[in-house]
């Protein structure tokens, strides 16, 4: 394998990390190459949330848009470039949706991507002991509460979607998560 | 529980995406003055975000880098003017996604599809502006349906049908909805059978009103809806830069 290819977070990190402080910095080609070695990091993200091409681009631009306003504000002490970027990403994708819940379920560009689907996470994972241990806690839930979990984060279900698809009541789910996510802290502590 | 477990799972749920959306406003307004609860959200943050890991990477559009580049151009180039904070650039954004969440829940109401268009504010540079606005209606999401331009300074408008044709016993109506006008679209005007409009339908409105405001355009039985309320069928329309050198001045 070639060296130089950014494979796990860990090798990237640092070249993302002065991308950003150069974005800050108001490094325009910065944010054109920290650009390209994100987008489709974070275009899978929203659209995995959003499914839906067009809407998911429109929120990828806004988020874009605030990585560069924001960039002096990331703190390589308080986490990785990728997490802070993803989390942008995703916040900016689920204040969207939760402002217009049905939007992404119009008609012709949805896409096919159904939520529930989780081939075994592991195989194309970089192995980070962060990811060694969620993954390891993921799987010490009870039945069905992983999947509660990654159907929250990765697919941005609400609760009362969650209510649905697990044909409980949304108090239920609610318990559900807070025990789930209580169990994976203490898990990961 | 104690105040800290519900706070850590306020901070977990929060992270997670599954709180209310008035919950989830609320907490982005709190995390700003309370550390606690921002440290909260970073350390769920850092601890579900190998999850990310999971997430298939898919390419955007390759047009997409030059339209967020093209649209820092336009906030940095309206904080460069003295006296200007870059509000003609927020309010462009926030008329865009104000047109996004109308065209989105309008699909959704298929029976009451609407011709949607939005104005498009000239920045507010006094010397260069004239006051006029520009939308561009498309049909399909290919063709231009309609431009409307409204010059804000006297109040005026017109509309110029480009391949919207006139349909017999169909009128075409315009539509203003803006907050203080409540949750309604209201009724400016029906397009007569030379596809005009009067263009003095929005005298009555200030200014101000009409900065905020989305138009629409629907399809109605001749006359106009018989409902006051937007009846037609959908095209949808996309903002264009009215024009993009002023835009990037």
């Amino acid at each position: 394998m070639e060296p130089d290819l950014p494979m796990r977070e860990s090798d990237r990190s640092p070249s993302l990390t002065e991308l950003l402080e150069r974005c800050a910095g108001n490094d325009r080609r910065a944010f054109a190459e920290l650009y390209a070695a994100t987008s489709a990091k974070l275009y899978g993200t929203v659209l995995r949330i959003l499914k839906n091409e067009r809407w998911s681009e429109e929120v990828l631009q806004e988020a874009y848009i605030k990585v560069w306003q924001k960039a002096d504000s990331f703190d390589a002490g308080k986490a990785s470039p990728i997490t802070w970027l993803v989390t942008l990403a995703r916040n900016t994708a689920i204040d969207q949706l939760r402002r217009e819940p049905t939007a992404a379920n119009d008609g012709d560009e949805v896409i096919d991507l159904l939520p529930g689907h989780f081939p075994d996470g592991e195989q194309k994972l970089a192995q980070s002991r962060e990811q060694e241990q969620l993954l390891h806690c993921l799987k010490q839930l009870e039945d069905g509460r992983a999947d509660l979990v990654r159907l929250a984060y990765l697919d941005g279900l609400s609760r009362i979607e969650l209510a649905e698809r697990f044909e409980q009541p949304v108090n239920t789910i609610k318990t559900w998560l807070h025990r789930a996510l209580k169990q994976l802290k203490g898990c990961m502590s | 529980m104690s105040d800290h477990d519900d706070l850590d799972m306020l901070a977990a749920e929060f992270v997670l995406g599954t709180l209310e959306p008035e919950a989830r406003e609320e907490v982005k307004r709190r995390r700003v003055q309370e550390p606690e609860l921002d440290q909260l959200i970073q350390a769920w943050e850092n601890r579900l975000a190998p999850l990310g890991n999971e997430i298939d990477e898919i390419k955007p559009g390759p047009n997409l880098f030059s339209r967020i580049e093209q649209r820092l151009d336009e906030l940095e180039s309206a904080q460069d003017r003295p006296g200007e904070t870059g509000a003609a650039g927020d309010q462009l954004t926030a008329l865009k996604l104000r047109l996004r969440r109308w065209q989105w829940s309008t699909a959704l109401a298929s029976a009451a599809s609407v011709l949607l268009c939005i104005l498009l504010l000239n920045k507010p540079t006094p010397e260069l502006a004239p006051q006029s606005f520009v939308a561009v209606f498309q049909h399909d999401d290919q063709q231009p349906a309609f431009m409307l331009s409204v010059d804000l300074q006297s109040r005026s408008l017109s509309i110029t049908p480009v391949t919207a044709e006139a349909i017999p016993g169909r009128s075409y109506q315009l539509w203003i909805k803006a907050d203080p006008l409540g949750p309604k679209p209201r009724s400016v005007g029906v397009l007569n059978a030379n596809m005009e409009i009067d263009g003095a339908s929005l005298t009555q409105y200030d200014p101000a009103l009409l900065k905020q405001a989305t138009f629409g355009i629907s399809l109605e039985p001749e006359g106009g809806s018989p409902t006051g309320q937007p009846t037609g069928p959908a095209i949808h329309g996309f903002l264009y830069p009215a024009n993009p050198a002023q835009l990037s001045l």
